[in-house]
């Protein structure tokens, strides 16, 4: 048995397992709600209540939670749990950008299938009916025999959702990678979930935008830019796209055409190890290096938008903050396999979302 | 399609606007005097982002709540006798050193955001100082009322503020704060704000809260339920005030940076207070100093520190030093409280078998090697009638004002004492972390009232020896000072519980 709870002012409506508690439901769900003590004492996680019904558990502090804000509907999310669908205010900031595509279950049939690189494949899916999604968001595939589903972001434009593409690194021993990238057939069914995810394009914002990917983290940039170009956004785009060696570095003729025929976009390809017979004259280098250089250090005054691992996620978001870009003008999705997160450091609250 | 819904924030700065408008009768930096001398540089104080949203009409309805609340368990716990079901009198000694010491912290923070609640120029910050003012001063004052009950029935507890003025040992906390008070409203709200409340208050409040609630303090404990809701927003302002400050220009950097390495310093020292309590005060165990630094400074300092160096931030000056020391301090801390107790407001004594063996325990052969030989031998003295007690005054920092007990951080055999020579005089500091604080402000640390230096220029009354001091603090040996198990608080406590002396024989609660 689950509820369904709606999380405004997003407007984003979440699955709830009977007894889980709200905080853990959304944050799980993707929504970041503010927290910080986790089991009922501080307050900081108080919601209001709009409609439906729910439950504290033992642990909401009557300290943290006061009576008259029990009776007025308060809740504290991380001491509480459903006992009907329901709808809650937080304090979070509204997306003007967000655009909210339902998810959708469906089967999906393998169409093509592309090598981009010795490491990477292109899995073209096409969609029953297509499927509605914004630039930058990710589809959970199950793999069959594999406990969870994987995630993986849409390297498609949005404008052409006929068919999905994904691009998969197949990572030596991984289970899910290697069915994709080693046993999936043109023609073959997969099951999918999607669209998931909240990043995604600030169109209101005016400012340029600059796009840090590095290895397979390819793909949401490569839909967001195409989107972008196509919507005819007259904005400065600059994309900084890092791969170990040539051979690793893909769609680098589709960036070239676009930056020769868009004057507005940039493309700079920068390799870390370049191979002997490479002939690369290109940068060289960590994408947070040749961007800090790009830019003379400052970054200030723009939106940007990164993609790829963990370690140059936080590189790329250190050269940002000392070039003085802070967190309301960086969006990421953070790409984290099982190995990522058991190293990962313990996080203090004082950022929200990088 | 529906009008979308405004975000609480949106409402909120709907409802507040025009709360920071640009003055026209005053130029706005005669109006905030205090805002720029520091060299902080703010742009836009737009983007100051109200950490809590709250209206006056709903703050004075939670705090009325909570207030219902905190008496009504504070006459339970009194008209039941609650002072009889504590694990033993020896605690008392912790919430002596809280009301004397940490209770005119409450008061002094108070005045404190309620002074820079007016200087700042951006509304956001003003407002949400006004509110921690309001806090702070609930604190001081329930603290008092939660403590009031132990007046009734101990020593120790009827003259706090006259000892605040008078007491060596309080001028550690107090110079703490007055430090924090005297310098600009952002070096204040960084000091305050950010590196105690958010950095180091875990390692205050835990043990303090924890500590009653395992000694059997219903009264403190349900204070700190009280003011838990209270420090969530406190320490969210923290977090905001150094997000914002650093966002806002380049050159706000390395003064934050200096202003981060001052304050953990200083509040690391003054939590060695906090450490010894921890570790000697209270008679059934939470954890030890050095596992609660572990917890919150090695772990969840560690965590925040790799945040903010992503500002260009690094980790504060010594860290390395205090985190080497706390297998040291608090023994340290506790020899000198045993041996000046008679110059006190409070009681000591020697730890217990129990407490020996749990101070081994958790600090090996460290304890083992330095400490327990000296606690065994002021035992032989007490047991041959002949219990030691310093007679002269100490050595003390002119930064921390703690007396100097501190040693060598690789050699405990050795106490660390620092020297500068500024405008002819010298000055001593217990530390290196000490002696840089004075060398960036000599004009303002050089003014600092050490008690030894004031005591014997006469400036206590006169008082030129212990015994004379002793006097003027009125503290006698007995009712007020000395050793606990000759004190009047021991007597009465085995007069209350028909002679039979409580003293736990573990350590668990």
């Amino acid at each position: 048995m689950s509820y369904q709870l709606t999380i405004e002012p997003l407007g984003e409506t979440i699955e709830v397992e009977e007894g889980q508690r709200v905080l853990d439901a959304c944050l799980r769900a993707g929504i970041w709600l503010p927290y910080a003590c986790h089991h009922g004492l501080c307050g900081t996680c108080k919601v209001q209540v709009l409609d439906g019904e729910l439950e504290h558990t033992a642990d909401a502090s009557s300290f943290a939670l006061m009576d008259i804000e029990r009776s007025e509907g308060k809740c504290l999310a991380c001491a509480s749990v459903l006992l009907s669908d329901c709808v809650i205010e937080a304090d979070i900031d509204p997306e003007p950008d967000a655009e909210n595509h339902a998810v959708r279950d469906f089967t999906a049939r393998v169409s093509r299938i592309e090598v981009l690189t010795p490491t990477i494949k292109a899995i073209f899916l096409e969609a029953p009916g297509g499927l509605a999604f914004q630039a930058g968001q990710y589809l959970n595939v199950d793999v069959p025999g594999f406990g969870d589903a994987r995630a993986f972001s849409l390297a498609s434009n949005p404008r052409h959702c006929h068919e999905l593409e994904l691009n998969v690194r197949h990572v030596a021993g991984g289970i899910a990678t290697t069915y994709l990238c080693e046993q999936l057939r043109v023609g073959d069914a997969v099951r999918c979930s999607g669209p998931f995810g909240r990043f995604f394009i600030r169109h209101s914002a005016p400012e340029p935008l600059l796009f840090l990917a590095g290895g397979s983290g390819l793909s949401s940039p490569k839909s967001m830019i195409l989107e972008l170009l196509e919507r005819g956004d007259e904005r400065a785009v600059m994309l900084v796209y890092g791969a170990r060696c040539r051979s690793e570095l893909y769609y680098a003729e589709l960036f070239e055409t676009l930056a020769a025929h868009h004057a507005h976009f940039t493309y700079v390809p920068v390799l870390s190890e370049p191979a002997t017979d490479d002939a690369w004259t290109g940068e060289i280098g960590w994408v947070h290096e040749v961007a800090a250089r790009l830019f003379n250090g400052r970054f200030d005054g723009h939106k940007a938008y990164l993609c790829g691992p963990p370690a140059m996620i936080e590189a790329c978001v250190r050269t940002l903050m000392q070039g003085r870009l802070f967190e309301r003008d960086i969006y990421m999705e953070k790409f984290l396999t099982a190995a990522d997160a058991a190293q990962g450091l313990a996080r203090s609250p004082l950022f929200r979302r990088l | 399609m529906a009008q979308p819904k405004l975000s609480l924030k949106e409402k909120y700065q709907l409802m507040t606007r025009g709360l920071d408008w640009e003055t026209t009768y005053q130029p706005m930096d005669k109006v905030f005097p205090y805002d720029k001398y520091e060299g902080i540089k703010i742009k836009n104080w737009d983007k100051w982002e109200d950490p809590f949203r709250l209206t006056m009409e709903a703050y004075w309805k939670y705090q009325a709540e909570k207030e219902r609340k905190l008496y009504a368990i504070l006459d339970s716990f009194s008209q039941n006798n609650g002072q009889l079901n504590l694990s033993d009198a020896r605690y008392m000694t912790a919430i002596k050193l809280w009301l004397q010491g940490i209770t005119p912290l409450e008061y002094y923070a108070h005045r404190g955001f309620a002074h820079v609640g007016r200087q700042f120029r951006g509304a956001g910050a003003r407002v949400a100082c006004q509110m921690q003012a309001l806090d702070e001063l609930r604190h001081a004052q329930t603290q008092m009322h939660a403590f009031s009950h132990y007046n009734k029935h101990f020593g120790g507890f009827h003259q706090a503020n006259h000892l605040r003025d008078r007491a060596w040992y309080l001028s550690i906390p107090k110079s703490f704060f007055e430090d924090a008070m005297g310098a600009g409203p952002f070096e204040f709200v960084t000091s305050i704000s950010f590196a105690f409340e958010y950095v180091l208050t875990n390692l205050l409040f835990m043990p303090f809260v924890s500590g009653a609630a395992y000694n059997g303090d219903i009264a403190t404990t349900t204070f700190g339920f009280s003011a838990q809701s209270d420090e969530s927003r406190h320490m969210t302002l923290g977090i905001e005030v150094v997000k914002f400050v650093l966002e806002q220009h380049e050159d706000n950097v390395p003064i934050m940076q200096r202003y981060i390495d001052k304050w953990f310093w200083r509040g690391y020292r003054l939590l060695a207070l906090v450490g010894t309590m921890m570790d000697y005060m209270l008679p059934r165990k939470v954890m030890s100093w050095a596992e609660a630094w572990g917890i919150y400074w090695e772990e969840n300092g560690f965590a925040l520190f790799n945040d903010l160096s992503r500002y260009g931030i690094r980790m504060p000056k010594y860290h390395e030093v205090a985190t080497k020391e706390k297998m040291h301090i608090t023994h340290q801390a506790w020899s000198v409280f045993y041996t000046a107790c008679p110059a006190t407001g409070f009681h000591t004594w020697l730890p217990q078998p129990y407490e020996m063996d749990w101070l081994s325990d958790k600090y090996g052969e460290t304890f083992d090697r330095f400490y327990r030989p000296r606690f065994e031998l002021f035992g032989q003295m007490e047991k041959a009638g002949n219990r030691f007690f310093t007679n002269r005054l100490p050595l003390v920092c002119q930064t921390c004002q703690v007396p100097d007990f501190f040693t060598e951080v690789d050699n405990p055999m050795k106490q660390s004492v620092r020297h500068y020579q500024w405008k002819g005089m010298k000055f001593n500091f217990c530390s290196d972390g000490c002696k840089d604080i004075f060398v960036n402000e000599p004009e303002k640390f050089c003014q600092a009232y050490i008690p030894p230096q004031q005591i014997y220029q006469g400036n206590a009354g006169g008082a030129r020896t212990l015994p004379e001091y002793a006097a003027w603090l009125r503290c006698p040996m007995g009712s007020e000072a000395g050793d606990y198990y000759s004190s009047d608080d021991y007597q009465n406590w085995l007069k209350w519980h028909g002679g039979k002396d409580t003293t736990p024989s573990t350590a668990a609660a």
